[in-house]
């Protein structure tokens, strides 16, 4: 049962890989760190690099999957130090974090932190490695119309989840499913939204999607805080620099249910690192948190959504490579960049590529350490990064982007298609969308409208097929539920709290 | 009332499933097997974005603050940078236009002119230097090197 993770250590130990894991775990780490680069737009930046080396897919998704993880690793520094999350998983690290940082336990709260991101990854990677295979049988079974219903749910899931406002979840990845509609149709041939230009007919180029909405957008959105005040001298000091067994020993029932909590909730779709820290925060407040100390400063509290994140971060990874179904944005964006070699991660990977499957799963073991090793001694070097202004990164950013969309296309048509995504995600943002949902609608939407016709081709056009099956139906009715839910919890809590 | 950023946006969102609709619906299928074709999906989508633009019209959410006059003039300026990088990038080469387009950025965000162009010098050589040679991309290096001048 285990055979593709004994040839995933076999690929994944090859000079090549371990050398890329080590590289990507520490570019991912330092792409954490600086304020406002989170592991979405890591990778979307670093992703044409990848391309340009031109490793082989395992490899690929190998050096991603590290930068990912690393950038997860990375996201804490900010937060702790400067009390700037530096991505959305890393939020609550702010709220035990920082109070810990300022009263000279800088040091220490990035080791416990550090440590807690390596149990809560190795609690989900093992379970990664159990689930994700029976996961795979059950959904070797799943025809077209199964896939479909679970596409639905996924997208239910995500807008209930994601983001403050379900409304503009759901808007968003409707306009993710448009942009990815734009191009010729595959089964007829018919042009889309091509508008005349051949530039568009082979649709939008998934690269260019990324880096625009991602790194571009995020140029433009950098500059309202170029004026404040960078974190140039308010680094407050580390203090030791290593945290004793004693208190790391005081954190590990804390760390075990956070990282088991963080895996359940990564694997839902939609749900990434964000939910599954705050989730873990406030489960663990109502557990352990007996002289109210949660938000001053207790080990506790930064240990839980550290912990969590990291582990939900690899639990996205289960519907990913089982379901082809991703758990978060950033996994939506390996996703795509799987989908670039050809490969559609889904319930055939793991006995058609377990050379990509299992090379993945067991270079997560393998990055895992490594950045533990990393992080423990090398706490102070990267805290540096956070000290880089930004009138040099964003320049840095800029030409990574340019050179990486150039170099895959040679032409400036998706250097200014790129230009016009960017200000498209600007304005999203500040209109209150998460990008999430528009890229995971984007990687999606053609999966979907594939499973949807091929559902109807099977049954002449009886749209009866969608819901014939258990699993379909049981699907449905639990995309349905989970839109109802945060509707109908309230009145319920009414209901009952005005009859006692 | 003052017309909220989401009212707007709404009355966008249903402007543009109408346009996705009209376009799907104009859309000439051969003939083919395919029972659904290439329409179905377009129009579903164009009748859910309408759905959803009608309740954010109805409940419209919260927005972040919009840039004032200051911040906008930035936003412009970074906007134009990246344009003209973009426009002369093949023209006059990667090292020329990542020269200038870093530091033109390096001075919106803040840094003094001199840093700006030490920065925009340092980034352009080094970054082909990194691209070029070592990763082996092509770049362009613009049509000034040869003897037009």
């Amino acid at each position: 049962m285990f055979d593709f993770l004994i040839h995933g250590f076999d690929v994944a130990l090859s000079p090549l890989n371990l050398g890329l894991a080590l590289l990507g775990a520490l570019l991912g780490t330092l792409f954490g760190a600086l304020p406002g680069i989170g592991p979405i737009n890591g990778i979307a930046i670093l992703m044409p690099l990848a391309y340009t080396l031109g490793l082989p897919a395992e490899s690929a998704l190998i050096l991603l999957a590290a930068i990912y993880t690393g950038a997860e690793y990375g996201g804490r520094m900010s937060s702790i130090l400067l009390n700037v999350p530096g991505d959305a998983g890393a939020v609550m690290t702010t709220l035990d974090g920082h109070p810990l940082a300022k009263k000279g336990l800088a040091g220490p709260a990035l080791g416990l932190s550090a440590v807690s991101s390596f149990v809560g990854a190795t609690i989900a990677i093992i379970g990664l490695t159990l689930f994700a295979p029976l996961l795979a049988e059950v959904a070797v079974m799943f025809g077209p119309a199964e896939f479909f219903a679970l596409m639905v749910f996924a997208f239910a899931s995500m807008s209930v989840m994601m983001g403050k406002d379900p409304v503009k979840t759901a808007i968003g990845a409707v306009l993710g499913i448009l942009i990815g509609t734009v191009g010729v149709d595959s089964s007829t041939g018919v042009l889309r939204y091509t508008f005349g230009l051949p530039e568009l007919y082979d649709g939008i180029d998934f690269v260019v999607m990324i880096i625009g909405l991602f790194a571009i957008s995020e140029i433009l959105l950098m500059l309202e805080h170029a004026n404040r005040k960078d974190g140039n001298d308010g680094l407050p000091p580390l203090g030791r620099v290593f945290v004793s067994l004693k208190e790391v020993l005081a954190c590990k029932w804390t760390m075990g249910r956070s990282g088991l909590i963080g895996f359940i909730i990564g694997i839902l779709p939609g749900t990434g690192a964000s939910v599954g820290g705050a989730v873990a925060y406030t489960t663990e407040k109502r557990l352990s948190d007996k002289d109210n100390s949660f938000g001053t400063g207790n080990m506790r509290g930064l240990a839980a959504p550290e912990a969590a994140n990291n582990a939900s971060a690899v639990g996205s990874f289960v519907p990913m490579l089982t379901l082809g179904i991703p758990g978060s944005g950033t996994t939506a964006v390996l996703l795509g960049a799987l989908m670039l070699y050809n490969i559609t991660p889904g319930p055939m990977m793991f006995s058609e590529r377990p050379e990509v499957a299992g090379g993945l799963i067991a270079s997560l073991y393998i990055g895992n350490i490594v950045l533990l090793a990393l992080n423990l001694p090398l706490a102070g070097v990267f805290a540096r990064v956070l000290t880089i202004p930004r009138w040099v990164l964003v320049p840095g950013i800029a030409i990574l982007a340019f050179v990486g969309v150039f170099q895959l296309h040679s032409n400036l048509a998706a250097i200014y298609l790129m230009l016009i995504i960017g200000v498209f995600g600007y304005l999203l943002r500040k209109l209150g969308f998460s990008l999430a949902p528009v890229i995971l609608g984007y990687v999606l939407g053609g999966l979907m409208e594939q499973n949807l016709r091929r559902a109807l081709s099977i049954s002449g056009g009886d749209l009866g097929i969608l819901w014939q099956s258990g699993i379909s139906l049981g699907l449905w009715i639990a995309a349905l539920a989970l839109l109802l839910l945060p509707w109908l919890l309230p009145k319920l809590w009414q209901a009952k709290t005005s009859k006692a | 009332m003052k017309l909220a950023a989401d009212r707007l946006l709404g009355i966008v969102l249903i402007g543009l499933a109408a346009f996705v609709a009209v376009q799907a619906m104009q859309l000439e299928v051969p003939f083919s097997y395919d029972p659904v074709g290439p329409r179905a999906f377009p129009l579903g989508l164009a009748i859910l974005l309408a759905a959803l633009a009608s309740v954010l019209i109805v409940k419209p959410g919260t927005n972040e603050a919009w840039p004032g006059r200051q911040l906008g003039v930035k936003l412009l300026l970074v906007l134009a940078t990246l344009l003209v990088y973009a426009l002369l990038f093949t023209k006059l080469g990667f090292i020329i236009t990542s020269l200038l387009a870093v530091a033109s950025l390096s001075r919106i965000f803040g840094a003094p002119w001199g840093k700006a162009l030490l920065t925009g010098g340092l980034m352009a050589v080094v970054s082909y230097f990194l691209f070029a040679h070592a990763l082996g991309i092509s770049l362009p290096s613009g049509y000034w090197v040869e003897p037009l001048l």
